[in-house]
């Protein structure tokens, strides 16, 4: 037995350092790494009905990644134009989105983070409680208020703003606003973690030496809360990119999110590996795009999640 | 005077900040008191509790929230365990792999929901297989799937919320408990856990939330059982009602209701903290009252409040009845009707009308007039006319529908033009 481990059953006792032990095995290996490997293994298969898995037919292929990018065989397109369309739709709509929340929950952020006073408690009850109603009830609401007889629609024709009620559900407006709304909570509170502890000293004396306020945040606050914006930045994009109740329920008839490819794929087509593949190739994909801005941003791994 | 300009555009921001984040669910609170079958706040027709009525009478709902609440328990369990055995783990592993230990029990965080749905499905589905069990076996059945696929990223939030306390718990504690011949399990449940309890207390809390309201992953798993936002998914897709609303109003109410408790408690513990701290001495005496449960705290009062609005509310609606007001209602609206039919009608009499004279003027050089003759009014006897101004026949349709059928294909473009 390697060191570390008897000194791990001397701390906890045996039947304790088992009990954790497998605990936490069973959550590593058997609910996250073993049914990620497990989807990438089966991405790569053909959609074979049952009797014939593991049958002289169940080889590995690259026949889904192919479809994704080349569409049907024999198709009349040389790509498949659709599904690269809704992906590439999927992940520039996401950094907007993650881009709008991060433009409108800076400020008040900042100002929870650096005002005292009893009115902040209520601020925080008041942010938290949206976060507690159902995603699809939060849908629901921006739904009511979205559409053709919905409350703004009523307000902008009744004002004389616009002559006749505005599809904002076709024009995909219901849909950013409503992932925007699902996820503020989660860039929020990153940040105010961090700029809580800013001491507030540092700003009053950029004051003192003359900075204009755009400068304070350019040069101090924000360099500070770095480290909160990346991970609110994360959080909020990978979770708009998977989202599938908000394009589901907002979206318009003619405007597919990825995640509804995916959700096509297994619930309508009944082809698993194809949606397998699909959803591989969101992870990687979306992955790979954080980490590349992190390197961008010059942030570090170990800062997301705190 | 920028200072008080700076001010004053803080609180205007703050204020459409709040209006864009609780405004929707006010709005949707209230459609669920309006009698039109169409949630929405204008025109208001009538105050009307039948959308709760509709609502508890919905068996698909009672049972959704029957698998939710099944479903929860299991995650609350499941994940608060593996929570507590990461956050232990985490604090004494070795140090090398502390890194790469901490990246994987971060990630289902940030791992789309729909991801982790489809590989719990497949993983499963796959060891199912290969123990030659059945379709029906308990490794493929919906409860089981539903557990395990959110309890895969609910732990990590559970074991974020008890490395937090559990940071602070002093290793020493434990080691006096077993050398005073503890055994490892009693110093557990007697030193440890009783430290870690409100975290605990709050991680379940969280871990219930978190299941309750999963739709991601769920939507991949569920299997035989549906739960609650499942079931509110399929409605609001395919047709939605204002017991939908009736529904989020009690949600919200009571999400509200144990937010202001909570907070209420939370104050009191404060307020009797600070009291306590500067008299010990009078309070060992007994001489110190500690301060009553509303002094000094708003959010107990307000808890009250609420609690009296409540029961107020209910009382009424067990005695209001809005049969006289819908009627009224329903009656306007064909009143309304039959003005615009008679409207139409007068407008078709004068254009026939205005075309015979007109035609008289041309002497009847020509047997039929063409449409394009007098192409102001010449397609107005045509079926299409009344959908084109439809702002004007929109009423019509609007005589209350005896069910939701109107409302069925809510993603037709064209439905919510019917309404």
């Amino acid at each position: 037995m390697p060191k570390f481990l008897k000194e791990f059953f001397n701390r906890n006792g045996t039947g304790m350092g088992l009990a954790i032990l497998g605990l936490v095995l069973f959550w590593t290996i058997g609910l996250i790494i073993l049914p990620q490997l497990s989807m990438l293994d089966f991405s790569f298969r053909p959609n074979l009905p049952p009797p014939e898995i593991g049958g002289p037919k169940d080889v590995y292929t690259l026949e889904n990644y192919k479809y994704l990018i080349y569409g049907p065989e024999g198709g009349s397109q040389d790509y498949n134009a659709v599904d690269l369309r809704v992906f590439f739709r999927t992940l520039i709509a996401a950094v907007c989105v993650t881009i709008f929340n991060l433009i409108i929950c800076y400020p008040i952020a900042y100002y929870l983070g650096q005002s005292k006073g009893s009115h902040i408690r209520i601020f925080a009850i008041m942010l938290i409680i949206p976060y507690w109603i159902n995603e699809i009830l939060r849908a629901f609401a921006l739904r009511i208020i979205f559409g053709e007889t919905g409350v703004l629609n009523t307000l902008f024709v009744g004002l004389g703003i616009f002559d006749t009620p505005f599809d904002f559900i076709r024009n995909d407006i219901a849909l950013y606003a409503g992932l925007g709304y699902a996820y503020i909570l989660l860039m929020i509170f990153p940040i105010y973690n961090v700029i809580e502890s800013l001491d507030h000293n540092q700003i009053e004396a950029a004051r003192d030496l003359g900075a204009p306020w755009w400068r304070i945040h350019w040069r101090v606050v924000i360099p500070y809360a770095k480290p909160g914006i990346s991970s609110g930045c994360t959080m909020v994009f990978m979770l708009s990119a998977g989202a599938l109740a908000a394009p589901q329920i907002l979206g318009g008839p003619s405007s597919l999110w990825f995640t509804q490819l995916i959700y096509q794929q297994f619930n309508d087509n009944n082809d698993w590996p194809q949606g397998a593949a699909y959803a591989i190739v969101l992870l990687v994909t979306c992955i790979l795009f954080v980490l590349a801005v992190m390197r961008l941003f010059k942030v570090n791994m170990g800062d997301i999640g705190k | 005077m920028s200072g008080s300009f700076l001010r004053v555009s803080i609180w205007a921001y703050l204020v459409i900040f709040f209006l864009y984040l609780l405004g929707p669910l006010v709005i949707m609170s209230v459609t669920a008191f309006n009698s039109s079958a169409f949630p929405r706040m204008s025109p208001w027709e009538c105050l009307t509790f039948q959308w709760f009525d509709e609502l508890f009478r919905d068996q698909r709902i009672l049972n959704g929230i029957k698998n939710s609440l099944i479903i929860g328990a299991g995650t609350v369990v499941l994940s608060v365990a593996m929570g507590l055995a990461g956050a232990l783990m985490l604090t004494q592993i070795w140090p090398k792999l502390r890194a790469t230990y901490y990246t994987v029990i971060i990630a289902p965080i940030l791992i789309p929901g729909v991801v982790l749905g489809i590989s719990t499905l497949v993983f499963w589905d796959r060891i199912n297989r290969m123990l030659g069990l059945g379709a029906d076996s308990v490794l493929s059945n919906g409860v089981f799937l539903t557990v395990i696929g959110q309890s895969t990223f609910i732990a990590s939030y559970c074991m974020l919320v008890l490395v937090a306390r559990l940071q602070r718990y002093d290793v020493a504690l434990t080691e006096a408990a077993l050398d005073l011949g503890a055994t490892h399990a009693q110093a557990f449940r007697k030193i440890l856990l009783p430290f870690m309890r409100p975290a605990i207390a709050s991680a379940a809390v969280l871990a219930f939330l978190a299941s309750f309201e999963n739709y991601n992953t769920t939507t991949f798993t569920f299997g035989e059982y549906p739960t609650l936002t499942i079931e509110l998914a399929q409605k609001v897709r395919y047709g939605i009602t204002p017991s939908i609303s009736a529904l989020a109003f009690i949600i919200v109410a009571l999400t509200v209701f144990f937010a202001l408790l909570n907070e209420a408690k939370l104050k009191r513990q404060e307020l009797v903290a600070a009291v306590r701290k500067n008299a010990t001495v009078e309070e060992l005496a007994g001489k110190i009252k500690l301060p009553s449960f509303f002094a000094g705290n708003a959010a107990a009062v307000l808890v009250v409040i609420f609690a009296v609005a409540t029961i107020t509310v209910v009382g009424t609606a067990t005695a209001y009845d809005p049969a006289q007001c819908v009627a009224n209602v329903r009656e306007q609206k064909r009143l309304e009707a039959e003005q615009r039919i008679q409207e139409l009608r007068q407008q078709r009499e004068e254009q026939r009308k205005q075309r015979e004279a007109e035609e008289a003027e041309q002497g009847g050089a020509q047997s039929a007039p063409r449409p394009s003759n007098n192409s102001g009014f010449g397609n107005v006897f045509a079926p299409n006319t009344l959908g084109g101004d439809s702002e004007e026949t929109q009423p019509q349709s609007e005589t209350p529908p005896s069910s939701n059928d109107g409302f069925g294909g809510a993603f037709d473009p064209n439905s919510l033009q019917n309404d």
